[in-house]
């Protein structure tokens, strides 16, 4: 007998068809409950911070904008409200308003491709359809917005590309209505479906401590009961005359962060009716100079997934001398290490999928490790997920 | 907000700057990078939003690290300064646990050493990626770093 | 010798027949954006429903005939690429979709960037667009099927020379 066993290790991914990303976690089991995590990145780190500083400030928004596909918009509207602050400009009211109404759209495309995913996670396949299909509303109201159904590129320097006539706001209120519908529908799945409940309620439970303690953001921080919304603290582009409802839970649980989803979808709805009926008139852009004054700013936006934050500095050259872009799953990647530990491995797949995790955003495989055997397992993360339904089964 | 941060940081400040209304940089010395937090933390104040590193360049010699805090709509950004050519900083995730990602960052990026870190490996670098060669370092080529379809 | 040559003509037309009614397919990421991603997912959801062509998208490489790539390739993804192109049983198809899978796009020069899929893997099919629409990718799978009932070669048994850097196959995913 060997006084101290060899952990027993799990290495998922990198590739796992479900989340279409790829990342590396490890996880050691003793049996079937996780004693340690850890996590590798890298998969799709491109060096985007080195890219930026080899760019122009008008050429890095479009390399910034796909930072993240997902959410594309709020990156370039982090960059450009950054860069627009170094300049001493402001884009037009018009422009704010239109920023915040793609944004928020952006945020109802967001909410509904997660819950489809995490629904997928569960083994809930339905749902999954139902919510992608759904979800294709709004990229229709996207597309006929910018153009284009992902990375729109709706912002510039000193403005925005697009605007918003009456034949768009009628289709954008129209789609609106059918969304609301379906979203009632699925506040009433996430509330009540049997099934569901077991796979979330008291699952992956963060409290509120905690989640002041990991310093986690959005809606995995709002479902601990944590009021924290950028939108609402550090009020920017239209949001400042826009007051935003912040959406909480007490739970701190999975299921918590499935309502505190749904129904910020609800808020949404409401903002971009605001928005709509309330669009000033004017230009959409303002002239920015090609060379950015030197100095330093930081930028902060609400992301379907969390606060993120962008710190600029400008030398005064035509390129930016140094980006950092903290994106929301990083700070909450920081909480799936800690949640996990304890809880059984056929959890882990969902309260992975409960932060919404974006590894291009922070970019990102898993791997477990068992205490019990001594031997590594390596499973792909459709096997883990497998793993999940068949034990809740 | 600002002011019960400059208050907690008084002991240690050397230099303050408010850049904008919402803003407030506290220059410190690096040996009072880890009191400084910890006083933050222990006052609740905010949180860590993000450690970013700022090469200054060869001709400065000094690398800047910033540890910006959020509560609210206030950011305190403590600026730490650190030589080049020995970059070093004491680790802070004793009193935030969240620090670690960012000091593994910060280590692979621009070679800070970051002492008492729990956690060294690489968070982003590929395992090949040369020793010593640090992507956000302002003298770093492409050179420095051969692509592998090259030499295989 | 006419009449095996007959018994292997028909084993092909017969394994042609099976593939194009139901290729399977893996998908990879080796550092996209996931807009790409994303807009593979939505071209199997039920407004534009690629099942219909017979294609599923599959867990494991052993049991696909198509890889599907997204983004251009990182350093760190390189290796795992070329082991998930390995794992795939012969014939196999490489699909390249997205500007940064045909070129490197957007993030052209960057020091973790290896470039276009092609630097990598023999591709069949290229799909340029940022992101291209779920049409086209729908349309870059049924031309890659039409290819095959004309009895296309892939293009990594074409050009022979293409074999990728052999790397240690173990049963990572």
């Amino acid at each position: 007998m060997t006084a101290e066993r060899e952990p027993f290790r799990i290495p998922i991914g990198p590739q796992h068809p479900s989340l279409k990303e790829p990342g590396h976690f490890e996880f050691s089991v003793d049996g079937e409950i996780v004693t340690q995590a850890s996590l590798r990145l890298g998969y799709v780190h491109r060096g985007i911070e080195k890219g930026a500083e080899q760019r122009s400030w008008v050429q890095a928004l479009y390399l910034l904008e796909r930072v993240c596909g997902i959410c594309s918009h709020v990156h370039a509207t982090a960059y450009c409200l950054g860069v627009e602050k170094l300049a001493g400009v402001e884009a037009p009211p018009r422009a704010q308003a239109i920023r915040s109404l793609v944004a928020e759209l952006e945020r109802i495309h967001s909410h509904l491709l997660w819950l489809g995913v995490a629904a997928h996670e569960a083994g809930f396949d339905m749902l999954f359809m139902h919510s992608w299909r759904d979800r294709e509303t709004v990229m229709n109201l996207l597309e006929g917005i910018t153009g284009n159904r992902v990375n729109y590129s709706a912002n510039l320097l000193g403005g925005v590309k697009c605007d918003i006539d009456q034949r768009l706001a009628d289709a954008i209120r129209a789609g609106l209505d059918y969304l609301e519908e379906r979203t009632q529908h699925y506040l009433d799945v996430v509330l009540n479906d049997a099934l569901f409940l077991r796979r979330t309620r008291g699952i992956g439970v963060m409290s509120r401590e905690d989640a002041e303690r990991l310093g986690v953001v959005g809606p995995t921080a709002r479902a601990s009961g944590v009021a924290r919304d950028v939108r609402v603290d550090a009020p920017y582009a239209a949001y400042r005359t826009l007051p935003v409802q912040i959406v909480t839970e007490m739970a701190g649980d999975l299921q918590a962060r499935f309502i505190v989803r749904v129904r910020e979808l609800f808020e949404t709805y409401r903002l971009i009716r605001t928005l709509l009926d309330t669009l000033p008139e004017g230009e959409l852009t303002v002239r920015i100079p090609r060379r950015i004054p030197p100095g330093e700013a930081i930028s902060r936006v609400e992301a379907p997934r969390g606060e993120l934050f962008y710190y600029l500095k400008s030398n005064g050259s035509d390129q930016p001398e140094r980006i950092k872009i903290r994106t929301p799953t990083l700070p909450n990647f920081a909480s799936v290490l800690v949640l996990t530990v304890g809880r059984q491995l056929a959890d882990v797949p969902m309260i992975l999928a409960g932060i919404d995790p974006c590894f291009s955003c922070n970019d990102r495989m898993v791997a477990i490790h068992d205490t019990g055997e001594g031997r590594d397992r390596r499973w792909t993360w459709e096997q883990l997920r497998q793993h999940g339904i068949e034990v809740y089964r | 907000m600002l002011k019960a941060a400059a208050r907690l940081l008084q002991r240690w400040t050397q230099a303050t700057v408010t850049p904008e209304p919402e803003r407030l940089d506290v220059t410190l010395d690096a040996a009072d990078l880890v009191p400084a937090v910890a006083a933050l933390q222990e006052a609740r104040w905010g949180y860590l939003a993000a450690i970013t590193g700022v090469d200054l360049g060869p001709e400065a010699g000094e690398i800047e690290l910033l540890y910006h805090f959020c509560a609210g709509a206030a950011v305190v950004t403590l600026r730490v300064r650190t030589p080049r050519n020995q970059a070093f900083v004491p680790s802070i995730c004793d009193s935030v646990p969240s620090a670690s990602f960012y000091e593994r960052e910060l280590m692979e990026m621009l070679g800070v050493t970051v002492a008492n870190t729990p956690n060294t490996d690489r968070l982003f670098l590929p395992d090949d990626w040369p020793q010593e060669v640090y992507p956000l370092r302002k003298d770093f080529r492409l050179e420095d770093a051969p692509l592998p379809g090259s030499d295989t | 010798m006419e009449f095996n040559k007959t018994w292997q003509d028909m084993l092909e037309q017969l394994k042609t027949w099976a593939r194009v009614n139901s290729p399977w397919a893996i998908h990879f990421n080796s550092g996209s954006c996931n807009g790409c991603d994303i807009e593979i997912l939505a071209t199997l959801t039920p407004r534009y429903d690629m099942e219909r062509f017979g294609l599923k998208l599959q867990g494991s490489p052993r049991h696909a005939d198509v890889l599907i790539c997204t983004g251009p390739v990182t350093r760190q993804a390189r290796d795992r690429l070329i082991r998930i192109y390995e794992q795939m049983p012969d014939p196999k198809f490489v699909i390249a979709v997205g500007s940064c899978a045909l070129s490197g796009g957007a993030f052209q020069g960057c020091y973790n960037i290896l470039g276009g899929i092609d630097q990598v893997l023999p591709v069949d099919v290229y799909v340029p667009g940022c992101p291209p629409r779920p049409e086209a990718i729908i349309d870059g799978v049924v031309k890659l099927l039409e290819q095959l009932k004309a009895g296309y070669q892939p293009a990594a048994r074409r050009s022979g020379v293409l074999r990728p850097v052999p790397v240690p196959v173990t049963d990572a995913g």
